[in-house]
């Protein structure tokens, strides 16, 4: 290994480069992650929670976003880093004082006698570069265009021959031969070739002619501009001549070196194939026409763009200066306008745009643009736009007031890939945002559609990615989920659920089933589809009916499961939309009735047809299942039906569609997400599923309530509930709740969770363990109370796991009345129980304890009062976690890094920070202490759970082996 | 290493070669990776800067590839092979050292302690 310190010139502007690629496809939807908890009064048994939608701006979602653009990113990067072998190559020059500081470095490089001509040569062309280039090619990775324009000013500047140049290229490089080679290689690493182009002079013609396609290419990009605009660009052209010169260092080795890579993943993009075809195939064209430059463009004629032949026609005067200077503007046809954006943002560069023969086009122009004739054209316009409205809502809304979107969505149906993928990004960042009028504009050119369509027609990932992003950013806004369904339901399940799931429709035996791939554009349609799912009663019962969604999804987080690969944002999204589906399913499903209570007793014909198989292996599966869980109040008759997983093969055929959500085999999964997920977003869907399907009084829940048992779940759930995350505790304790309609389950539960649900309520004076929201609190109550109803049993390990204390201290301090009320409820309950009011007394409670407080608020006054307080503290405990979660996930780091982030001093921090803020008395050590040990608890147990604490609304920082 | 977004940014930079390691059927480069565009940079330890949402080496495996060469933990990513990895999501990162038929991997990474080193020696230098 060598070790060799370089100065590296590494351009990083965040802004213009990288800006315009971190679209966002995920555009949340202001109802963060609600749940349609219908929180009942404690006399009702069943809940159930829908996720609405993707929780708005969480960084999750940022993550989509950029991976999502892959494509583009990599594109560019990959223009600016080949070019780089260049940039390095004359670090010397181009740069300005780091780059004179070169030789001082470790390696010595003999810089002092070169140091005067040298000195004054990368002065001149820094102040070229500021003056002139500089304007053009801001790039942010500005390096490629920071060394052509270098380049190009090098040579106006200094005029000379091409050959003299070389020798003076020459001469430089061989100076410092050592570095520039070890620099060679390194930046172009496995595509490295030796630098022939100083040694071969002649070479280069050849080799610029081969770029000179390109330079057609380029040249359309550039010079269309004039043609609606009329103004800037002929500037442009005009300053071309006496720019451009043949440059020693063609870029046709950034396009080798660059075509080597093509069949990667993310070089799938046109841009770079047809570039390096046209290198290609241009060869001839460049050559012929480098000389006849006047008639070049009939000679050569361009049979398919007779516009583009006619333009370049109008304007041959200037074309000379573009065609002989192949390698001056790489990327002017993807970039320039970014480039110039760049200018806007980078404040050293604002004096240079005072230079009048640049402006940028305005809005209305980029979308006159939109309509050119040349395609070309119209794809820089969209791209152009797509770069402006990142992150502006302000140009959003007047893209959609210029009329802007129809034009865009016309784009979508383009035949040329480069055409409508640009259009297809503009879209997605228009798409995205709190202004719902431009996704309703979006809408109302029947661009749901053409994205359908487009999906329908695309194969390349990265458009498929761009439509997706934009469905998902589209589906955020409620009156246009239910668009989405009706247009483009069965597409996204055919084109991109099913596929990527590894589901088969019909599995051949002998291949084997296939793993889901978590693509970025699985995500994006999962979570399109998770936002749709929630648009209500028929949004449910179309995505429950498309054909082959919810096996895709079943099979799609089994192969989580089996992967053990079960927090990302994909597997989040599945879970999130079965968890809808799984909603309601006892009243929604077709068929429902027939399963209902069984005490109701309906007459097994009155099912559908669809229904008798079911009812088949349902019902007269087999009777061995006697399980006591069915005795509360269900006749044997109808609580045979054998759940057993072995029994499930018995049906005449699998069961299939949207069956599968309620059959019991999805508990094994639910609770193997359950108990490896580290995904907040997951455990709570996770969660809620189960809560979903074992509400109600329908065959298939009795089925769920004693699968979950049976499949040792209850263990798992309770664990659950002394997760730090708020949701995940929520979801949990309803579903104990409804679970605990089982009596088996109840018994269970009243022993084995007691304590723990106890635990996560509030106390008056004390800090709460946790700082749970007020509907979680309310939760965890009306669990208790569904516990200890019909149970003295479990009445007693609530008043052995010191509940009543805090039970009264919420009944007469909490300021929130669900909460003493739900209290209130739970003191009834036990003090009807006349075989415990012994022991109540001893411990000092009398009667009027357990009475419904008639006001609660003016007393909450005092004690209340700092329990509110703590309603900031998760706030707080958001910010902490982010840092701790990043120690946390990158679980390696905390055990290697200098002072892993113990989660517990981070608590105890919190916690400190808390108690010197707050007016707080002694008495709340105590808890922070409860708290550390818990935390301890926890850490040895699951430390998965603490460890990513807080983690779900932060992205989950990933760390790869590689 | 902090840098005005929209101004060069200079590093002092090593050059490591990789050669992978074939393990059963997966070429191993023995080290982790964590950070990019789509992180947040604020959780990575290794950064100065907490804005930094670069490539940061995570952990090393004992005896494996990457320690061989000289990787450490804590190595900020700048280039491989070529490809620079200072603007790029946490996925494009692992994809592109994880390249099926490419059997070396040239890394550009920098550390602090490069940095400190040269600007030590600079600062010696007499001028």
């Amino acid at each position: 290994m060598e070790f060799k310190t370089r100065f590296l010139r590494h351009t990083q502007n965040l802004d213009a480069h990288t800006l315009p690629l971190y679209c966002h496809i995920t555009e949340q939807s202001p109802s963060n992650a609600t749940s349609l908890a219908m929180m009942q009064e404690p006399q009702e048994v069943v809940e159930e929670t829908v996720t609405i939608e993707e929780d708005p701006g969480t960084p999750t979602s940022h993550v989509s976003v950029v991976t999502s653009d892959d494509g583009t990113t990599r594109r560019t990067e990959t223009k600016d880093m080949s070019a780089n072998v260049k940039v390095t190559k004359m670090v010397k020059t181009v740069t300005t004082r780091t780059v004179r500081q070169v030789p001082l470095g470790p390696d010595g490089m003999p810089l002092p006698e070169g140091s005067s001509p040298l000195g004054s040569y990368t002065d001149s062309i820094d102040r070229r570069y500021m003056k002139n280039g500089g304007e053009r090619y801001i790039t942010p990775q500005a390096t490629s265009t920071l060394t052509r324009s270098y380049n190009n000013s090098y040579n106006d500047s200094y005029g000379e021959t091409p050959e003299s140049q070389y020798a003076r290229h020459y001469g430089l490089h061989d100076g410092y031969a050592d570095m520039t080679d070890n620099y060679g290689s390194l930046s172009r690493g496995v595509n490295f070739r030796p630098p022939r182009y100083p040694y071969m002079p002649n070479s280069y013609r050849p080799e610029n002619s081969y770029t000179l396609p390109i330079r057609k290419d380029d040249y359309g990009h550039v010079a269309q501009p004039q043609v609606p605009m009329g103004s800037s660009s002929m500037d442009l052209n005009r300053s071309q001549p006496e720019r451009f010169q043949p440059e020693p260092y063609g870029l046709e080795d950034d396009r080798r070196s660059l075509g080597a890579e093509e069949e990667e993943p993310y070089e799938l993009e046109p841009d770079y194939s047809t570039a390096n075809r046209r290198t290609l195939q241009g060869a001839n064209r460049g050559r012929t026409h480098r000389e006849p430059l006047r008639d070049g463009p009939r000679v050569r004629g361009y049979p398919d763009d007779p516009i583009e032949a006619e333009l370049i026609d109008e304007r041959h005067p200037y074309i000379h200066g573009m065609y002989s200077a192949p390698l001056a503007q790489p990327e002017r046809g993807s970039m320039a306008s970014l480039d110039r954006m760049g200018g806007r943002r980078s404040p050293s560069i604002d004096s240079i745009r005072k230079d009048p023969r640049w402006r940028d086009p305005d809005l209305p122009e980029v979308i006159a643009m939109l309509g050119h004739p040349i395609d070309p054209v119209k794809s820089n316009a969209a791209a152009y736009l797509q770069h402006l409205c990142y992150e502006n809502d302000k140009i959003k809304k007047d893209v959609r007031q210029l009329k802007g979107i129809p034009v865009l969505v016309g784009l979508l149906d383009h035949p040329k890939s480069e055409v409508h993928r640009k259009a297809c990004g503009a879209l997605r960042n228009i798409s995205y945002g709190k202004d719902h009028d431009n996704k309703v504009a979006i809408k109302n050119c029947d661009g749901i559609p053409a994205l359908i369509r487009l999906l329908r027609k695309t194969n390349d990932m990265e458009v498929r990615e761009l439509i997706t992003g934009t469905l998902w950013n589209l589906s955020s806004y409620e009156p246009l989920k239910m668009v989405i369904i009706n247009h483009g339901l069965q597409t996204m399940t055919n084109e991109v659920i099913i596929p990527h799931s590894g589901w088969e429709h019909e599995p051949n035996e002998d291949s084997k089933p296939r793993d889901a791939e978590w693509t970025t554009v699985f995500k994006n349609t999962s979570g399109c589809l998770r936002n749709v799912s929630s648009d209500g009663a028929e949004a449910r019962r179309r995505l429950r009916e498309c054909e082959g969604l919810v096996d895709a999804l079943l099979h799609a987080l089994q192969s989580a499961v089996g992967k053990k690969d079960m927090d990302n944002k994909s597997v989040e999204n599945c879970v999130c939309i079965m968890r809808n589906l799984s909603y309601h399913v006892h009243k929604e499903v077709p068929g429902a009735e027939k399963f209902q209570d069984p005490s109701a007793l309906q007459a097994p014909g009155s099912a559908g047809p669809q229904r008798k198989k079911k009812d088949d292996a349902g019902c007269f599966g087999g009777k061995k299942a006697k399980e006591e869980w069915f005795n509360q109040g269900r006749k044997n008759g109808e609580n045979d039906k054998n759940y057993d997983t072995l029994d499930l093969p018995k049906r005449t055929e699998p069961s299939k569609g949207f069956e599968l959500l309620y059959q019991p085999e999805v508990v094994r999964l639910y609770l193997s997400l359950l108990t490896e997920s580290q995904n907040y977003n997951t455990l709570e869907a996770a969660a809620g599923a189960l809560q979903n399907l074992s509400a109600g009084q329908w065959t298939w829940s009795n089925y769920i309530r004693a699968t979950v048992r049976k499949e040792k779940g209850l263990p798992i759930l309770v664990e659950l509930l002394r997760s730090d995350s708020d949701k995940v505790v929520r979801a949990v304790a309803i579903a104990l709740r409804n679970l605990s309609i089982d009596r088996r389950n109840k018994d269970l539960i009243g022993s084995y969770a007691m304590r723990d649900l106890v635990s996560n309520l509030p106390s008056g004076q004390q800090r709460p363990a946790k700082n749970l929201e007020e509907d979680t609190v309310v939760a965890i109550l009306n669990t208790i109370h569904e516990i200890v109803t019909d149970s003295s049993e479990n009445a007693r390990s609530l008043i052995q796991a010191q509940a009543i204390e805090k039970l009264v201290a919420i009944n007469r301090t909490s300021q929130s009345a669900r909460e003493t009320k739900a209290a209130s409820h739970v003191l009834q309950t036990v003090w009807s129980y006349k075989d415990l009011r012994n022991a109540l007394t001893k411990d000092g409670w009398n009667k009027s304890h357990f009475q419904p407080t008639v006001t609660a608020t003016p007393k909450a006054a005092k004690n209340g009062k700092p329990g509110y307080d703590d309603t900031t503290l998760p706030l707080m405990e958001k910010n902490q976690g982010s840092r701790k979660c990043g120690s946390g996930d990158m679980i390696p780091l905390d055990e290697l890094g200098p002072d892993g982030y113990s989660t517990i001093d981070q608590r105890d921090k919190d916690c400190k920070y808390k108690t010197g803020e707050g007016s707080v008395d002694l008495t709340e050590r105590e808890p922070l202490k409860n708290d550390t040990n818990r935390k301890h608890y926890i850490r040895s147990n699951r430390p998965a759970v603490s460890l990513v604490d807080a983690c779900d609304v932060k992205p989950q920082p990933v760390d790869s082996w590689v | 290493m902090s840098f005005v977004p929209g101004q060069p940014v200079t590093a002092v930079v090593q050059r490591i070669e990789i050669q992978k390691l074939r393990q059963n059927d997966h070429l191993i480069l023995g080290f982790s990776i964590g950070g990019g565009i789509d992180q947040d940079p604020g959780q990575n330890p290794f950064s100065e800067d907490k804005t930094d949402k670069g490539i940061y080496v995570t952990r090393v495996s004992e005896g494996g590839p990457a320690e061989l060469a000289g990787l450490q933990i804590g190595d900020k990513i700048m280039q491989v092979n070529g490809w620079d990895m200072t603007m790029v999501t946490h996925d494009q990162a692992r994809k592109r050292l994880t390249k099926k038929n490419e059997q070396v991997v040239r890394l550009l990474v920098t550390r602090k302690s490069l940095e400190d080193a040269v600007r030590h020696s600079m600062s010696n230098y007499p001028k």
